[in-house]
C-alpha cells in the first residue's frame, strides 16, 4: 500500500493552485503573442500602394512590367486570400523568418538581432536605475512623512513624471554632453556611455515608482501588524524595511511590468537622440525609407520581449504573494 | 461643469448640503497642488487660444536674413532657422499642440466609453470578445504601436492622431467596462430595472454619467503622457509636418542646431514641460479628492 504522507499531501496542496495559476498565465501570455501577431501582420496590407510594386521597386526596378509584378505577387502569395496569407505569414515568423530588409535585402531578423543588444542595454540599465531611485526615493519619503526629506523627493517626483524622456534627452545633450564633454554624442553602444542615456530614460518611471511605493509604504506602516511590532520594540529600520517593505513591494512590482512597456518604447526616442546605435533609431530610419518589413519586425521585437517581461514580472508576483494564486472572483 | 456636478452624485456619498458642483470646486481651490495646476492650466490655455492675436510676427514667414538670431528685443526667443519669430512660432504651437491633445483625447474618451459599456452590458461572448482584444492593444507599448501605425500610414497629422487613437483607447475601455460591472450592482441601478426600466435607460440615466465623470479624472491624468507622445511622435519627425508650428516639431528642428542657436531648444521645451505639469497635478489632485483612501 503506498500511503501519501500528511507533508506531501500538504504540498501539493501549496503546490497546485500555484501551478494552476501559471498555467493560467502562460496560456493567456501565448495567446496575446497570437493576437500580437495579427496586428503585426495587419500592418503590412495597411500601408499605401501596391506591396509587389513597392518590392520591385525596393529591389531597383523603377518601372516594372506586368509579367515581373505578376511573378512577385504570386511569390509574395499576394493573390491568395488574406486569411491564407496570414497563416503563411505566421508559419514563417515562428520559424524565425520575418522576411527581407527593403533597403540592405538582408533578413529582417538578423538586422534587428544585430541592435538588440544596444537597445536590452539601455533599457535594462535605465530599469536598473529607475528602480534604485524608487527603492531609494519612497524609503526616505515614507520614514520622514510629511517632513523636508519627503517633501523636497515629492517635489522631485512632480517634476520628472513631467518630464518626458526627450526633452530631458535633448537638455542633457546640450548642457552635459557638448557643454561639459562627458558622454558621447556619438556613441557606438559601449556600455561606457549608457549611463546617460539611460538616465533620460529611468527619470519618469522612478519618479511614478517613487510615488507609489511611498503611498504603499504609508499604507502599510498604518497596519495593524506595523502597530504591534513597533510595540514590541522594533527600530523604525526595521519596521520599514522588515515589515512595511515587502508589503509594499507588490503594487510596485505590477507597476514595473507596466512601466517595462514605456521603458522599450521610450528607448526609441532616446535612441534617437543620442544616435544610440539600438532598434529605435533604425526602425525610424527604416520609416523614412518605407522599409516596411523591418518596422514589422521592431513592433514584433519589442511586443515579444515586453510580453515576456510581464510574464516573468506575474510569474514572480505569484512566487511572492501566495493569494494571488487562487483565481479572482470578478 | 456637468461632469463635475454627476461626480459627486455617486453612491455612499453622505448628504449634501452645498451644492454638489461647489462642493468638487471648493475643494479643487483649497487643494494647494490643483491651485498651482488650475492656474498653469488657464494661463496656457489663455496663451494657446489668444497666441496668433499675441504672436508679434508672422509664425511662418521666413526672414533669410536674421537666420538664428539670438534672443533680441525684437525677437524674444531668438529666430530659427528661417529666420521665423521662435516666441511667434511657440505662441501659434501651443493651439496645434494643445488642440491636437484635446481632439485625440475625446476620441480615445468616446471609443472606450462606448466598446467598454458594450462589454460590461452585454457579457458573454461579446464581452470575452471585447477583452481578448483590449488585452492584445495593450500587450503592446503604446508609443510602440503608435510608431508603427505612422511609420507604414506614412508621416503626417492625420495619421498621427489616428495612430495614437488606435494605440490608446483600449486602456479606456477596460476601465469603462470595470465601472460598468461595478454599476451594475448598484442599489439604484438595480431598483430601476425591478422598477422595470430598460437597460437602455438605465445606461444612459444612472449607469453613464457616473461612469464619464471617473474616467473624466482618467483623461486629465493621462492628459500629460498624451501630451508628451504628441510632442515626442512630432520630434521624431512622425507627426506634424513642417512648417506647421507645433511644439515637437519645433524641437525637432532645433535639435540641428543646438550647437549654434541652444535657445531655440528653450522656446518649445518649456511650455511643454508645463503643459505636462499642470495636467498631472490636476490629475492627481482629482484623483486625491475623490478617491481619499488613496493618499
Amino acid at each position: 500500500m503506498g500511503h501519501v504522507s500528511l507533508a506531501s499531501v500538504q504540498r501539493m496542496r501549496i503546490m497546485l493552485p500555484l501551478v494552476r495559476a501559471v498555467g493560467t498565465r502562460v496560456t493567456q501570455a501565448l495567446l496575446t503573442v497570437l493576437g500580437i501577431s495579427v496586428i503585426i501582420w495587419g500592418l503590412l496590407p495597411l500601408a499605401p500602394g501596391d506591396p509587389a510594386l513597392r518590392l520591385l521597386q525596393a529591389r531597383g526596378v523603377q518601372d516594372p512590367t506586368a509579367e515581373q509584378v505578376a511573378a512577385v505577387r504570386a511569390d509574395l502569395a499576394l493573390d491568395r486570400p488574406l486569411p491564407v496569407q496570414y497563416i503563411e505569414w505566421l508559419g514563417r515568423a515562428v520559424r524565425g523568418d520575418l522576411s527581407v530588409s527593403y533597403q540592405t535585402g538582408r533578413p529582417v531578423l538578423e538586422e534587428l538581432g544585430k541592435r538588440m543588444p544596444a537597445t536590452l542595454l539601455l533599457s535594462g540599465t535605465a530599469l536598473l536605475l529607475a528602480l534604485v531611485a524608487a527603492l531609494g526615493g519612497g524609503l526616505l519619503c515614507a520614514a520622514y512623512a510629511e517632513r523636508w526629506p519627503d517633501r523636497i523627493i515629492r517635489l522631485l517626483t512632480q517634476i520628472g513624471a513631467a518630464a518626458p524622456a526627450f526633452l530631458l534627452g535633448l537638455l542633457v545633450l546640450r548642457f552635459v554632453v557638448v557643454e561639459f564633454g562627458v558622454g558621447r554624442v556619438l556613441s557606438g553602444g559601449q556600455w561606457q556611455y549608457v549611463l546617460l542615456p539611460a538616465m533620460c530614460l529611468a527619470v519618469s518611471r522612478a519618479a511614478d515608482w517613487t510615488q507609489l511605493l511611498r503611498a504603499s509604504l504609508l499604507e502599510a506602516l498604518g497596519a495593524q501588524y506595523v502597530l504591534v511590532a513597533q510595540a514590541r520594540g522594533a527600530t523604525k529600520l526595521r519596521l520599514l524595511w522588515r515589515y512595511a517593505l515587502p508589503n509594499a513591494a507588490l503594487p510596485l512590482l505590477t507597476a514595473i511590468g507596466v512601466g517595462l512597456g514605456g521603458l522599450l518604447g521610450g528607448a526609441a526616442i532616446v535612441e534617437a537622440i543620442f544616435t544610440w546605435p539600438g532598434i529605435g533609431s533604425y526602425v525610424l530610419e527604416a520609416i523614412s525609407a518605407r522599409d516596411y518589413p523591418v518596422v514589422q519586425g521592431f513592433v514584433a521585437l519589442i511586443g515579444l520581449s515586453y510580453v515576456t517581461a510581464s510574464l516573468l514580472v506575474d510569474l514572480l508576483a505569484l512566487g511572492l504573494d501566495p493569494r494571488l494564486r487562487t483565481p479572482r472572483t470578478a | 461643469m456637468k461632469f463635475s456636478q454627476l461626480l459627486t452624485r455617486q453612491a455612499s456619498m453622505p448628504v449634501e448640503t452645498i451644492p454638489p458642483t461647489r462642493s468638487l470646486w471648493r475643494q479643487l481651490l483649497q487643494h494647494r497642488e490643483a491651485r498651482v495646476g488650475l492656474l498653469l492650466a488657464l494661463f496656457l490655455v489663455g496663451l494657446a487660444l489668444g497666441g496668433p492675436l499675441l504672436a508679434p510676427y508672422d509664425p511662418n514667414r521666413p526672414n533669410y536674413r536674421e537666420k538664428l538670431a539670438p534672443p533680441s528685443v525684437e525677437h524674444w526667443l531668438g529666430t530659427d532657422q528661417a529666420g521665423r519669430d521662435q516666441l511667434s512660432r511657440v505662441l501659434v504651437g501651443g493651439r496645434q499642440t494643445l488642440g491636437t491633445a484635446l481632439l485625440i483625447l475625446s476620441l480615445i474618451f468616446g471609443i472606450g466609453l462606448v466598446v467598454g459599456s458594450i462589454a460590461g452590458m452585454s457579457g458573454g461572448i461579446v464581452d470575452v470578445v471585447l477583452m481578448r482584444l483590449v488585452d492584445i492593444v495593450m500587450a503592446l507599448p503604446s508609443i510602440v504601436l503608435a510608431i508603427a501605425i505612422v511609420g507604414v500610414l506614412g508621416p503626417g497629422f492625420q495619421n498621427l492622431i489616428l495612430a495614437l487613437v488606435v494605440a490608446w483607447w483600449a486602456y479606456y475601455a477596460r476601465l469603462t467596462r470595470s465601472y460598468v460591472l461595478n454599476a451594475r450592482q448598484r442599489p439604484d441601478v438595480i431598483a430601476a430595472r425591478l422598477a422595470g426600466i430598460g437597460w437602455g435607460r438605465i445606461m444612459l440615466g444612472h449607469v453613464l454619467p457616473g461612469v464619464a465623470a471617473q474616467l473624466l479624472i482618467i483623461a486629465t491624468l493621462d492628459l500629460g503622457a498624451l501630451i508628451a507622445a504628441i510632442a515626442g511622435l512630432s520630434f521624431l519627425g512622425l507627426g506634424v509636418q513642417p512648417p506647421t508650428a507645433e511644439w515637437g516639431a519645433m524641437l525637432s528642428d532645433s535639435r540641428l542646431y543646438v550647437a549654434v542657436a541652444p535657445w531655440l531648444l528653450l522656446g518649445p521645451l518649456v511650455p511643454i514641460f508645463l503643459v505636462v505639469v499642470a495636467a498631472n497635478l490636476l490629475g492627481n489632485a482629482l484623483r486625491d479628492i475623490l478617491d481619499p483612501a488613496r493618499c
